[in-house]
């Protein structure tokens, strides 16, 4: 369970955002709502951990993540704006990489069905540099098929996805969500899942 | 863990060969800076050789920190810095992979072009022998350095020319001992000493510049 209370960030000494407070039970998605540039990637940076908050806490299982840093960011996928993909690795080599660096080594033959899933099997030994925005969007959705985690945290995840991009989007959630898992979501369509929204709001100084 | 850091040093080696212009220009602007020399100098043999290890070292200097700039940048701008803090490997050991790639990369070809570069300026067999040895020490202790300062840059959009300002006195040391060895052999003297000191800074460096690279980047991520 992920519990955000009171949670406010600052940049320059003034508060990104109004502070914030939210739930997520297991089998629940919490959908981050928000204008451009109301901080929503400030926020979902801070439930990774990435960024220490100057107010409030998080916690995880009842526990601020604080002291568990590392037991919770192995708990958590983090698929940010920019997508962690090396340019000049093939589509092949990055999935490879990922999956190294996360300690969860996998097989070339794993690697091959999950390609197929996202429909980038054709691509696979094409450097990422070549990639479309929407196929590159793909690539890094793919890391969730990689390995499981109970908590997803997607900064945008449908960005520059075609129809069945985000068909498939949806179908990764709903089987995450059916399995017990929990995902953040920042988005600005509201995605038909169980679960709370949060609306981000800069702070009007 | 072993297997996974030496599979992240191949995949880094692999895309830094794939992006050649920006992997060999440090190599090509050190034999350049270094050819420069016999052209303006003059014929004089003596000369030469009396210089030719301090412009064979301060021209690897200057490759080695045009070639830092590539270290974090291009990891920072596509989210991969966020995968590496994110890993439950140790970032020290992960940073450490990256600067050995680098060095590995960058410096080795450096290392075996200067016998080239020291026949075009007289040098003597044994004392090229010297300089070599020298650089394959004191190039890993400049890159070790120099990975501080780029993680300590890598929040700041546009530094340009503040990588060099920062990192250059931590390198006068290194500057120092390794032209110093390369002259003493010239004159027949002991060079123990001065091996010793750059086997000394290699191995304190080694055991915290990573330290402090990875801490460098948690901070420079943390805004």
């Amino acid at each position: 369970m992920l519990t955000l209370h009171n949670l406010a960030f600052e940049r320059n000494q003034y508060k990104v955002f109004n502070p914030v407070n939210a739930n997520l039970k297991k089998g629940e998605v919490l959908q981050i709502r928000g204008d451009n540039g109301s901080g929503k990637s400030t926020l979902l940076r801070l439930l990774t951990g990435l960024l220490e908050p100057h107010h409030g806490a998080i916690l995880w299982e009842n526990q601020s993540i604080a002291g568990q840093k590392d037991y919770y960011q192995q708990q958590l996928q983090y698929i940010g704006h920019q997508n962690g993909i090396k340019s000049y690795l093939t589509v092949f080599e990055n999935l490879t990489l990922q999956s190294v660096l996360a300690a969860k080594p996998t097989t070339p033959a794993a690697i091959h069905l999950i390609l197929e899933k996202i429909n980038l099997k054709h691509a696979m030994h094409t450097q990422a540099f070549y990639l479309s925005a929407g196929q590159l969007r793909r690539l890094s959705l793919a890391k969730l098929l990689l390995y499981s985690t109970p908590l997803w945290i997607l900064d945008e995840p449908t960005t520059a996805l075609d129809w069945e991009g985000q068909q498939f989007l949806m179908t990764l959630l709903t089987d995450h969500l059916s399995q017990g898992g929990m995902a953040v979501v920042a988005t600005h369509q509201s995605l038909p899942l169980t679960g709370n929204t949060l609306q981000v709001e800069r702070t009007h100084d | 863990m072993i297997s996974a850091l030496f599979s992240m040093m191949h995949h880094e080696i692999q895309l830094t060969r794939r992006q050649a212009f920006a992997w060999l220009t440090p190599l090509l602007f050190f034999v350049m800076v270094v050819c420069l020399f016999p052209l303006t100098v003059g014929p004089d043999d003596a000369l030469l050789h009396k210089m030719a290890p301090g412009i064979i070292w301060v021209a690897a200097l200057l490759a080695i920190i045009i070639s830092l700039s590539n270290l974090f940048r291009q990891d920072a701008e596509e989210g991969y810095l966020d995968l590496l803090l994110l890993s439950p490997y140790p970032l020290t050991l992960l940073v450490l992979c990256k600067i050995t790639s680098h060095w590995i990369l960058y410096c080795f070809p450096l290392i075996f072009i200067t016998p080239l570069l020291g026949l075009s300026l007289h040098l003597p067999a044994h004392e090229i022998g010297i300089l070599m040895l020298t650089l394959l020490l004191g190039t890993p202790v400049l890159i070790l350095l120099g990975a501080i300062g780029a993680a300590l840059l890598v929040g700041i959009r546009g530094h340009g020319l503040l990588l060099p300002v920062l990192i250059m006195p931590l390198y006068i040391p290194v500057l120092i001992f390794g032209t110093n060895a390369a002259v003493a052999a010239s004159l027949h003297q002991s060079i123990n000493s001065q091996f010793a000191i750059l086997g000394a800074l290699l191995l304190l460096n080694l055991g915290f510049a990573p330290l402090f690279t990875g801490i460098a980047l948690r901070m420079g991520v943390n805004q």
